[in-house]
C-alpha cells in the first residue's frame, strides 16, 4: 500500500496550483456580490435563501467544474509526461496510481467545498444573525459529496483516456450531459413510452431517472432540504415537459406536488447520498478496469 | 542467477496486416551482477523491451522475469526490485528536487538520505531546494537518476542515460554505473550511442527494427563483425619488411598498405602501443598517427548489410564525441591512446 505516498506528493503539488485557488476565490466573491445584492430585494429573505443561491450556481456550476478540472488530468497528465514510468520504477504500481490521485484530488475538492460553504455560512450569519445548523450541514455534506462524484468522474475519465484532449472532452462531455442532455434524454424516453411529455404530475420512475444524474439529484435533494424549488441551470422543465409557464415560481414543481400519494423513498432527499455515492464507485471501477488493462505508452 | 530473463518477448500494436511489429520474438538472459549494453538505433524497440519489463505494455506474446518473478504476475515484487531512469520523462515542476527524493524513498520504505543522493549525481543543496520546473534538462536527469537509486535497486535500468548531460554530466553517470556494478547490482544500460555502451558493459545486445542482432562482448563484436578499430600511420619511405612483423602481433587482425600509409586494424586497444613500438624499433620513420574507431554504424553495417541506421542518429557523434565515441583524428594523438584508460 504505497498510494498515500502518492497522495500526499500529489496534494502538495495540487494545493499548490493557483488556478484553483483563483477560481475558488472569484466564484466567492460572485456569490458574495449575488447573495448581498439579491437577499436585499427578497422580501422577508432567510438565511435558507443563501443556500438557495450556493446551491443554484455554486452546487451546479463552481463544484462541478473545478473539480473537473482538478481531476482530469490526474492520470492522463502522468502518463502523456512520462512520470507514470518514473512511478512505476519507485515501486508503485496501477492500482496505487489511481487510488493516489483520486483521494489527493478528491482532498483538495473538499478542501475548496468547505471554504466556499464556510464563506456561505458566514454570510448566513452576518445578514441574519443565526444559523439553521442542521440544514446547512446537510448542505455542507452534499456539496462534498457532489464535489467527490465529479472529482472521481474526472479521475476516471483521466484513467480512461490516453492523451489530454481526449480527457478533457471526456470531462466536458460528462458537464454537458448532465447538464443539457439527460433530462431532454429521459424525456424523450417518456415520449417514447407514453406518447405524450410528461405533465405536472410525473411518474415515479421518470422522477427517479431524472435523479440518477449527479446534478439533479443534488439540486432536488437540496430542494426538499429548504422546502424551495430550486432551478436547474438549463431549465428544461418549459421545453420538454408539459408545465404550465411560470409554475416553477409558484413552487408547484417540488417533488412532493409531482407525484400521486406519499413521496417514495428513493424520491426523498436521503436517496441523494446514494446517487452520488454510485457516482464515485462506478466511474472509478470502470477507470481502474480500463487503466489495469491499457498498455501506457 | 539471472538478472533478466525474456522468452520469445514480443510486442505488436494492432492487428492482423496493420500490426506494427514493436519487438520481435526477443530471447535475452542478463546474469545477476552484469552491466549489459542494450544497443541500436531509436525506434529499436530498446523502450518497448522496457517498457514490458516494468509491465508499463503488455506482451503480445512470451514472457519476462527478473529475478525469477514473472513481469505480468508478480509486478510489485519486479518493480521492488528495479530502479529506472526512464527515456522522455517529466517530473514535478511545483515541487523540490530534494521533496522529489524524499517522495522516492518514502514510496519504496527506504532510508537513504536526500541529500546523500543529491551529492551522488552532482547536484548541491542550492539544487536540491529549487523547484523541479527551474531544472535544466541535464539537472533533470540528474535527479532522475537520483530517485531510481533511493531504493537501492537490485537491478537498474538506465534508458538513454545521457541525454542531456554535458560531458561531465555523461562523466558522472559513468561513474554511478560502475560504483553500482561494484556493488553488485545489475545494471541495464540502454543506448544508441556506441561509445558510452562500450565504456561501461561487460556485454552488449543489439537490437535492430525489433530484432536482437547479436549479443557479444564489446571486443568480441569488432572480432566477428570485422570492424576493429584502425591505427593510420603515416611514414617516411616503406615499411616493407615492418608489415609482416606487425600482422604477428596479437589482437592485430589485418595490415595493408598504400601510398598514403600504413592501416592496421586491431581488436584488442593494447595492440596499438607494440605497433608504434615495432615500428621505431625497425627505423622506420612514424610521422604521424590517428586511431579510427569503430562506430555505431560500422557494426549496424556489419551485422544487418544495410549500413544506414534508422532513426535521426545522425548528430549522435557530434553528442557523445567526448565520451572518445567516433573516430578519433586530433593530431599528437599519443593521448588518444589513453583515453581508453580514462573512461
Amino acid at each position: 500500500m504505497t498510494w498515500t505516498a502518492i497522495a500526499r506528493k500529489d496534494f502538495e503539488d495540487v494545493v499548490r496550483s493557483r488556478m484553483v485557488w483563483g477560481i475558488t476565490a472569484v466564484f466567492l466573491l460572485l456569490m458574495g456580490i449575488v447573495t448581498l445584492g439579491a437577499s436585499s430585494q427578497i422580501d422577508d429573505a432567510s438565511a435558507t435563501d443563501v443556500i438557495f443561491f450556493f446551491t443554484n450556481i455554486g452546487g451546479q456550476l463552481f463544484v462541478p467544474i473545478i473539480a473537473l478540472v482538478v481531476g482530469y488530468m490526474a492520470i492522463v497528465g502522468e502518463r502523456q509526461s512520462g512520470s507514470l514510468r518514473i512511478l512505476f520504477g519507485l515501486s508503485h504500481n496501477r492500482r496505487d496510481v489511481l487510488v493516489g490521485k483520486l483521494a489527493s484530488r478528491t482532498g483538495v475538492i473538499v478542501v475548496a467545498t468547505l471554504a466556499a460553504c464556510a464563506f456561505a455560512a458566514a454570510l448566513m450569519f452576518a445578514l441574519f444573525g443565526s444559523l439553521p445548523v442542521p440544514t446547512v450541514l446537510g448542505f455542507v455534506a452534499l456539496t462534498v459529496l457532489l464535489g467527490a462524484a465529479f472529482t472521481a468522474i474526472a479521475v476516471g475519465v483521466s484513467a480512461m483516456t490516453d492523451t489530454r484532449m481526449g480527457a478533457m472532452g471526456g470531462a466536458i462531455g460528462s458537464y454537458i450531459l448532465f447538464t443539457m442532455l439527460w433530462h431532454p434524454l429521459i424525456a424523450g424516453l417518456h415520449y417514447a413510452l407514453e406518447g405524450e411529455l410528461v405533465g405536472v404530475e410525473a411518474p415515479a420512475w421518470y422522477l427517479f431517472a431524472l435523479r440518477l444524474n449527479p446534478l439533479e439529484s443534488y439540486r432536488q435533494a437540496i430542494a426538499s432540504m429548504i422546502d424551495a424549488y430550486v432551478p436547474a441551470l438549463v431549465g428544461w422543465e418549459n421545453i420538454v415537459e408539459d408545465v404550465p409557464a411560470g409554475s416553477f415560481q409558484e413552487g408547484t414543481l417540488l417533488t412532493s406536488n409531482r407525484v400521486a400519494g406519499d413521496v417514495p423513498f428513493y424520491l426523498s432527499e436521503w436517496f441523494a447520498p446514494v446517487v452520488l455515492l454510485a457516482w464515485i464507485v462506478v466511474p472509478i471501477a470502470i477507470g481502474y478496469r480500463r487503466f489495469e488493462r491499457a498498455d501506457l505508452n | 542467477m539471472t538478472a533478466i530473463r525474456t522468452r520469445g518477448l514480443t510486442k505488436r500494436y494492432g492487428s492482423g496486416d496493420d500490426a506494427v511489429v514493436a519487438l520481435e520474438g526477443l530471447d535475452l538472459e542478463v546474469a545477476d551482477g552484469e552491466v549489459f549494453g542494450f544497443l541500436g538505433p531509436n525506434g529499436a524497440g530498446k523502450t518497448t523491451t522496457i517498457d514490458l519489463l516494468l509491465d508499463f505494455v503488455r506482451p503480445t506474446e512470451g514472457a519476462a522475469m527478473v529475478h525469477g518473478y514473472d513481469t505480468q504476475e508478480e509486478t510489485d515484487a519486479v518493480r521492488d526490485r528495479v530502479g529506472v531512469l526512464p527515456e522522455g520523462f517529466d517530473l514535478w515542476h511545483r515541487s523540490s528536487g530534494y521533496r522529489h527524493l524524499e517522495f522516492a524513498i518514502a514510496s519504496q520504505n527506504g532510508d537513504a538520505d536526500p541529500a546523500a543522493l543529491l551529492e551522488r549525481v552532482g547536484l548541491d543543496r542550492t539544487d536540491g531546494r529549487r523547484p523541479v520546473g527551474d531544472y535544466s534538462k541535464g539537472m533533470l536527469q540528474r535527479l532522475a537518476m537520483a530517485m531510481a537509486l533511493a531504493g537501492d535497486p537490485a537491478v537498474l535500468v538506465l534508458d538513454e542515460p545521457s541525454g542531456g548531460l554535458d560531458p561531465h554530466g555523461i562523466r558522472t553517470m559513468q561513474e554511478i554505473v560502475r560504483e553500482e556494478a561494484e556493488r553488485g547490482t545489475t545494471v541495464f544500460f540502454s543506448s544508441h550511442i556506441l561509445g558510452q555502451v562500450a565504456a561501461v558493459c561487460d556485454r552488449v545486445g543489439i537490437l535492430d527494427d525489433g530484432e536482437l542482432v547479436t549479443v557479444d562482448t564489446i571486443e568480441g563484436l569488432r572480432e566477428t563483425a570485422g570492424v576493429g578499430s584502425r591505427l593510420v600511420l603515416e611514414t617516411a619511405g616503406e615499411p616493407d619488411d615492418a608489415v609482416d612483423d606487425l600482422s604477428g602481433i596479437e589482437g592485430v587482425t589485418d595490415v595493408t598498405r598504400d601510398a598514403d600509409g600504413l592501416y592496421v586494424s586491431y581488436t584488442d586497444p593494447r595492440a596499438k602501443a607494440t605497433v608504434v613500438h615495432r615500428l621505431v624499433e625497425s627505423d622506420t620513420a612514424v610521422l604521424d598517427f590517428d586511431i579510427e574507431e569503430a562506430t555505431l554504424e560500422d557494426l549496424f553495417a556489419a551485422f544487418t548489410g544495410t549500413g544506414t541506421i534508422a532513426g535521426p542518429d545522425s548528430d549522435s557523434t557530434t553528442e557523445s564525441a567526448p565520451a572518445g565515441d567516433v573516430v578519433i583524428e586530433d593530431e599528437g594523438s599519443l593521448e588518444a591512446d589513453t583515453e581508453e584508460g580514462d573512461r
